[in-house]
Order: structure tokens, then sequence, then C-alpha cells
């Protein structure tokens, strides 16, 4: 069971996965780009200006569950010392830090059209803003420090800190008076988005996923790589 | 239809710079990570080329990810 986890097998399904997706991409892309800019309906309020959500929401999304995820696994690296968690690790972190800093870029341009604004210290933007910095943080510190399991130590404990900034995003539109909308889709309890709307976001959606899983089977196949080298040089 | 695409209503200016920086930043993304791995397989494949004929044999019989790398490398050549 594990010898089916070695980084030999992972390679092998990796190179499989990447030339799949590859495979799918461009056509899903092209589906979900015609139903969030042609097929599905204007706002009766936001009017066309909603079409950025198609964007701005599935990079959120994705920003908010790489960092949990991230977070997670660093602190389970911290306890048991896994060797291909801390692959993981390295390998999510720039997914997640890209799809938060789209996330509050859209999310500063559609707030132009809508509340007048580009920017404003609120609640959500603000705990976007330091969610993307934790991320800055973990990357830099891999990146400085050259000592592997100090690097890990120190990251897992920043990454076990950033942890707690997850509830403060998603309940700070509820906690706070805020210019951020609440949340329209719920997994517990009635969506208020109607369903034209609700099926292009999770097209887009899905299409960012398969995006988010190919640049990590990339950097993951590099990391083992680099492993690889550094254990060829000791020959 | 394609200037009303193109408007939105006057929201165009907004909705396709976001589109567009979302997809310039991820095509860039995209790249620069094929190319460091492209970059790793290559100095790797070169790394085994190095070795002298019974270490390269034992390292392409031993790791299943050194043999991968270095016949696709050697395909491309």
């Amino acid at each position: 069971m594990f010898n089916f986890f070695s980084n030999s097998n992972v390679f092998v399904w990796i190179e499989k996965l990447i030339n799949f997706i590859h495979s799918i991409f461009f056509a899903l892309l092209l589906a979900a780009l015609s139903f969030a800019l042609i097929l599905s309906p204007p706002d009766y309020l936001q009017g066309d200006s909603v079409r950025i959500m198609y964007v701005h929401v599935p990079a959120a999304w994705i920003g908010l569950a790489s960092f949990t995820c991230l977070a997670l696994l660093s602190i389970l690296n911290f306890i048991f010392k896994i060797k291909n968690l801390t692959l993981i690790i390295k390998s999510i972190a720039p997914i997640g830090l890209i799809f938060t800093c789209i996330a509050i870029v859209t999310g500063s341009i559609w707030g132009q059209p809508t509340w007048g604004t580009f920017w404003a210290w609120d609640a959500r933007i603000t705990s976007m803003v330091i969610l993307a910095l934790f991320y800055f943080i973990i990357i830099t510190i891999q990146k400085l420090i050259s000592e592997e399991d100090k690097a890990n130590k120190i990251s897992s404990i920043v990454a076990a800190i950033g942890l707690i900034n997850i509830p403060i995003i998603k309940y700070s539109v509820e906690w706070w008076n805020t210019l951020h909308q609440p949340a329209s889709i719920k997994i517990t309890g009635e969506s208020t988005i109607h369903t034209s709307m609700l099926m292009p976001l999770l097209l887009m959606f899905f299409v960012f996923i398969l995006y988010c899983a190919l640049i990590f089977l990339m950097k993951y196949k590099t990391e083992i790589i680099r492993i690889k080298r550094k254990s060829l040089k000791r020959l | 239809m394609i200037s009303n695409l193109i408007s939105m209503n006057g929201y165009g200016i907004f909705v396709w710079s976001s589109f567009a920086i979302t997809f310039i930043v991820c095509a860039a993304f995209y790249f620069k990570t094929r190319k460091t791995l492209k970059k790793y397989e290559k100095e790797f494949a070169k790394e085994i080329e190095e070795l002298s004929i019974k270490q390269k044999k034992i390292v392409l019989e031993k790791s299943k990810v050194a043999s991968k790398v270095f016949s696709s490398y050697n395909k491309t050549l």
C-alpha cells in the first residue's frame, strides 16, 4: 500500500494525469468562458458587472481551500514528519497565493462599479489581504531557510496561526458591517443564486480546479526530480 | 452584437480587465512552472548521462523516475 505512494509510482501517475488534463482543459475552458461572458444572464441590479463573479468567486474559494489544506497538512507534517507532505505543501502554496491575489484584484475591480470605489478596508477584503500575507510568509520561509527541517517547522507554525484567519474570512460579512455582500451559495441551507448563474459559476470553478491540479502536478513532479537529483549527487 | 459584447452596457472595461488579468496571470504562472520543470528534467538527464556506464545502468534500473526522465529527454533530442 505504502509502496504505491512511493515517489516512483506517483511520478508515473502524475505524467498520465497531466496528459489527461491537457486533453480536456481547453474545451472546458472555452465552454466555461462562453457561459460566463455570453450565455449567462446579467444581474437585475448589477447588470453585466456580475460577470466578474465568474472569476472572482472561484479564485477566492481556491485561495481559502488551498490555505486550509496547506495548514492542516503542515500540522500533520509537524507531528508525523512525512516527506511527501512537505512536497505537497511546497506545491500548494504558490497556487494559493496566485488565486488569493486574483480574488483581491478582481474584487477590487468589481468594487468600482458596485460600491463606487476600488478599495475599502472592510473586514472581508482586509482578512483576504492577511491571507495573501500568510501565503507570502510561508513561501519566503521555504525559499530563504536552506535547512529543510527548520523551514518546515517554522512554516508549520505560521500556517497553524494563519488557519485562525480562515473562519474570520468566512464569517467576516456576518460578524461586521461590511461593504462585501453575504454569501449567496451555501453548502448547508438555501442558496440565493439562480441556477442560470450557478451553473456557469460551478463550471468555471471546475476549470480553475483543473488548472490548479495541472500546476500542482507539475510542481510536485519538479520537487520529485529535485530530490532524485540530490540523491544522484551522493553517488 | 459584438459591440454589445465588448461594451457590456458600460461594464465592459471592468469585466474584460478582470478576465484578462486572471488569464494573463494564470498563463504566465503555467509557463513559468512548465519552464522550471523542463529545466530540472534536462539537468537531471544530463547528470545521468555524465555518469559512468556502470553507475548509469544501476541508476536507470533502480529508479523509475530517472529512467522515465532519461528516456523522454533522449526522445526530444
